[in-house]
């Protein structure tokens, strides 16, 4: 197996993490060299470096792994519920819980759970906005049966229609309970406040789940347009050799049609730009916070994008080091947790945000805390040491994205579908290593503006909705749900 | 001292005189245990380490657990241990700290406010402000005993070192803290552990109290799944603490003081009550040296004295209703042994039979076929030492009450107890238990809370491999018994959330 090596580990400075020029304890001088001369041994290990084949013209990726006699193998397809229009994401949400749950076309249901759980095997659906995933995990010697049938969930599925009421169902209850989890209801109405009649933006209604929204037909539709070859990649890890696993793999692939034409990717979005504070009425002994605005950061090799990556780590993305955590928890004792995000997609706008959790007597200081330490961000670059702490932590941590086969693979499969190079995790090492303090208050002063944000608070608007008033008018959200 | 067999993994003869000279007492994993090579050391006052060298990726997993948790909590104390948990992350002596000395000093005023306020509340409502003024107070001496704190220091030197995943979390019956290192910095693990057993600092108290209110409201006040858990141990747990919040009650919070915890902490956080597993890429020549030399100084420290209160036997049903503007949620408990009686096996197959998979009774049932519930889900809890419940925990889709939910799960029960379960179940499981022995070795992590877990608990590493064997030795007849002996109408403890107490 080829493998790159790296090496890092100079010069890390453990004693500067105090203030400025602060007196170092003398209590125990010994553990204090101790720790920094440990915290300086080079992390030195070889980068395992994965294989790469074509099988029907799908790619596959592959690192095997003697260590156990498992078998593991992911498939990723192009097709999750953002590249279709409204009417149909329900079964393009659903699309994953069906091809598990539905059967296939000579298999019942029970059938198909039968033989999942006497192969014992570990086996999933999922879905993201732009993507369907599956994952198989099974015992080496159990391959054949495997593959064979995960190959026929994927290539033939059944739908059946009593799983999809089944579905149907237990999707209505889970709009009903929307409501019941506070978190839960306060990011999906951020995301729906900013991104609107967006994929990002919807949430789940009744009125997608009519049945004539998710009937076979409208699932097979769904289906025929994502199980197809050319949306598909294959990664495998494990204990079988190339030259066991490539004819299963071919018997897979041969099961599944050339796309009939190719799926359009999900819509910009058009992220709302006007500032506001929102409050959804809960008579709660804690509030859930969550603020964000546009920003026009693309993930990209560039010093910019690198910039805007450690620039969150400092303000609330690094956890403890990070300064929102450290005045929202450490000094104030306001909340249990505390961050901030900031996505940035390659072909769109994406958004900064930053959430907490606290009781309502202390949700307007929560606010300010978190706009105030944003705006810092704007006007004074971070210092050395806190950007320097930042480099550290993710290039130390560096290992850590080989610790596993699978996440190996998954990483790889991850970057061509999304056409990011094969070496990006290595780009991204070396770029984050490049930024300055100055470089993270440039992308910060450009495109982080607290008074822009939209406030969005779930909690006791009698208790709150008062000192709320100092970040501009409140309005209400009127929650549909629950009953 | 030494408390373990000496037997023959050591290498070299140099090896073994490194660690005879460190007194470390070592034994080996016998041949039902093969593919883990564990590697046990017992330092001599009393810490348990056990090592395992597995190849992969150069990262190394941690877990160190004390046997002391909510169970052991003194009355009117409740969340002590949790609160300690977090306290262990706020420094030492050394990390933390620019001076110790202006702490301290600040220490005694900020416990002597403290001590304050709880006399006034001794009295009652406090008028005309007081308690507030004397809460101002005690924060304004904490804000400036933190002029000379480092914050964070101690995640800060981990993570800058490339730790990943520094947590903990506190359970009825241990306190566990894990993280995982690249292996070339595994010793920096040793030496900031064993300065924070010996010499930690329980700095910016309050306001990290307050953190852990933040985080009872999150997990418990305003989470309706949270609030029915910890009404309904209290309904089915009248003597035992097995009824307590692990979290701590609201109350009993308020009340807790630093020096109140730190005595906690000194008496039963030492090395005597601990347990570390160490997986990875790493010599267990190493971590014998480094436990040697980092902690085994450190004073033994007491043992809890376990709980000797029996929950009375239950006669009749138990019920109640939270009600909570929510959809509705179903708990039920019936009581059972400790997970080390003899039925302990047959009970956890009978939680599978149950819930266990889509082919399982409940679930097809009412998940699938009558589609009355989202999920429904059997476990035994809410710890492992002592008797517990069997509970199952449900959702019902509406229309579906809870009322509709507890009569399709006794039936099935009912079957189950006058039936038993059919041979293809019973090997459904079986294959399902062997994949897992081999799965479960794919995570460092994973095994060493296992291993970890085994040790503290039940004192020997090995039962988390026999919990596994013994599932392969229960026969139908053995589930169909516990499922009536145990599964009764009298025995059980029912819990509903939501607006209304018929259920929807």
């Amino acid at each position: 197996m080829k493998r790159r090596r790296f090496v890092w580990g100079l010069g890390i400075g453990l004693l500067a993490c105090g203030a400025p020029g602060a007196p170092v304890a003398a209590q125990q001088p010994d553990l204090r060299a101790r720790v920094e001369s440990v915290g300086a041994i080079p992390i030195d290990f070889e980068q395992p470096e994965v294989l790469r084949w074509d099988v029907g013209g799908v790619p596959v990726l592959a690192l095997p792994d003697p260590a156990l006699p498992l078998l593991t193998v992911h498939a990723y397809l192009r097709g999750g519920y953002g590249r279709f229009d409204r009417s149909h994401y329900a079964a393009a949400s659903g699309l994953p819980a069906l091809l598990r749950y539905g059967g296939t076309q000579t298999r019942t249901p029970s059938e198909v759970d039968e033989a999942i759980e006497g192969l014992a095997l570990q086996l999933s659906f999922g879905s993201a906005g732009g993507s369907v995933t599956s994952t198989l995990n099974t015992l080496a010697e159990n391959a054949d049966a495997a593959l064979e049938l995960w190959g026929d969930m994927m290539a033939n599925p059944g739908f059946d229609g009593v799983e999809i009421e089944a579905w149907r169902g237990r999707q209505l209850e889970s709009v009903l309970r929307r409501v019941d989890d506070p978190a839960r209801l306060a990011f999906s109405e951020t995301n729906r406040l900013l991104y609107g009649d967006h994929p990002v933006g919807w949430e789940m209604e009744p009125a997608d789940l009519e049945p004539a929204r998710v009937s076979v037909e409208r699932f097979d539709e769904v289906h025929a347009r994502v199980f197809c070859r050319d949306n598909l990649t294959l990664g495998v890890t494990g204990s079988l050799d190339r030259s066991e696993i490539e004819p299963l793999l071919e018997t897979l692939v041969q099961q599944l049609p050339l796309c009939s034409r190719p799926l359009p990717r999900a819509p910009d979005p058009s992220i709302r730009r006007a500032p506001g504070v929102f409050v959804v009425d809960r008579p709660l002994a804690q509030s859930v916070i969550v603020m964000a605005h546009a920003t026009n950061v693309r993930l990209a090799d560039a010093p910019r994008y690198y910039a805007a990556m450690v620039g969150n780590s400092v303000l609330g993305g690094g956890g403890f080091s990070s300064r929102i955590l450290s005045r929202v928890r450490t000094e104030e004792g306001f909340a249990y947790s505390a961050t901030s995000l900031w996505t940035t997609p390659a072909r769109h706008e994406g958004i900064i945000a930053a959430t907490t959790r606290t009781r309502p007597e202390r949700t307007a200081d929560a606010i300010d805390v978190m706009l105030g330490t944003m705006q810092e961000l704007t006007e004074e670059p971070p210092t050395a040491d806190e950007v320097q702490r930042t480099i550290d932590q993710f290039v130390s941590g560096f290992v850590f994205s080989f610790d596993s086969p699978g996440q190996v693979v998954a990483r790889q499969m991850f970057y061509l579908a999304q056409g990011l190079p094969e070496d990006w995790l290595n780009r991204f090492w070396a770029g984050v290593q490049q930024v300055r303090p100055d470089d993270v208050l440039d992308v910060f002063h450009a495109e982080v503006d607290p008074s822009r944000m939209s406030i969005v608070v779930v909690g006791d608007a009698a208790l709150i909705e008062d000192k709320l008033a100092r970040f501009g008018p409140v309005q209400r959200i009127e929650i549909e749900g629950g009953r | 001292m030494p408390a373990r067999t000496v037997s023959g993994w050591l290498r070299s003869s140099r090896s073994r005189a490194l660690l005879c000279a460190a007194v470390a007492t070592l034994g080996t994993a016998g041949n039902a245990h093969a593919q883990v090579d564990v590697q046990e050391i017992t330092l001599s006052n009393g810490l348990r380490v056990l090592a395992v060298e597995r190849p992969g990726a150069p990262t190394v997993s941690f877990v160190m657990q004390f046997r002391v948790g909510g169970v052991d909590e003194p009355v009117g104390s409740t969340g002590i241990a949790h609160v300690l948990e977090h306290m262990l992350f706020k420094g030492t002596e050394t990390i933390g700290t620019m001076d110790l000395r202006a702490e301290r000093q600040l220490f005694a005023e900020i416990d002597a406010v403290q001590d304050s306020i709880l006399e006034r509340s001794d009295d009652g409502p406090t008028s005309g402000g007081e308690r507030e003024r004397l809460e101002a107070r005690r924060d304004s001496l904490e804000d400036a005993a933190r002029t000379a704190v480092v914050p964070n220091e101690y995640t800060e030197i981990l993570t800058r070192a490339g730790a990943q995943g520094l947590n903990a979390m506190t359970t009825n019956e241990a306190t566990i803290y894990f993280v995982e290192m690249p292996a070339a910095r595994a010793e920096l693990f040793f030496a900031l552990e064993g300065d924070r057993m010996a010499n930690p600092v329980f700095r910016e108290f309050y306001s990290e109290r307050a953190v852990v209110m933040e985080e009872r409201r999150m997990r418990v006040d305003t989470n309706p799944a949270g609030a029915l858990f910890e009404r309904h141990l209290a309904t089915a747990f009248r003597e035992h603490p097995y009824g307590q919040p692990v979290v701590g009650t609201m109350a009993d919070l308020q009340a807790l003081t630093r020096p109140e915890v730190e005595a906690y902490y000194r008496r039963f956080y030492g090395p005597s009550n601990a347990v570390l597993a160490v997986v990875g890429a790493i010599d267990p020549e190493d971590v014998a040296r480094w436990s040697e030399e980092y902690l085994g100084a450190i004073p033994a420290g007491d043992r809890p004295p376990g709980v000797s209160t029996v929950e009375p036997e239950q006669r009749e049903e138990r019920r109640i209703h939270l009600t909570w503007e929510a959809e509705p949620l179903l708990r039920i408990g019936w009581h059972i042994p400790a997970s080390t009686h003899p039925d302990g096996p047959a009970i956890a197959l009978l939680a599978s039979i149950l819930t266990g998979g889509r082919t399982s009774r409940l679930h097809r049932r009412l998940v699938t076929e009558e589609g009355i519930a989202t999920s429904v889900f059997a476990s035994t809890g809410p710890g492992s030492l002592y008797a517990g419940l069997f509970q199952i925990d449900a959702t019902p889709v509406a229309p579906a009450t809870t009322a509709q939910l507890e009569a399709s799960i006794y039936e099935e029960i009912e079957r189950l107890a006058r039936d038993g379960p059919t041979e293809a179940e019973i090997e459904r499981i079986r294959n399902q238990v062997a994949a897992g022995s081999v799965r479960r070795m794919q995570s460092n992590l994973g095994l060493a809370f296992q291993l970890a877990e085994s040790e503290s608990l039940f004192g020997d590493w090995r039962e988390t491999f026999r919990v596994a064997e013994d599932f392969l030795h229960i026969d139908a007849e053995a589930v169909r018994r516990v499922a009536s002996e145990y599964l009764t109408a009298t025995n059980r403890t029912v819990a509903t959330l939501g607006r209304e107490e018929s259920g929807r």
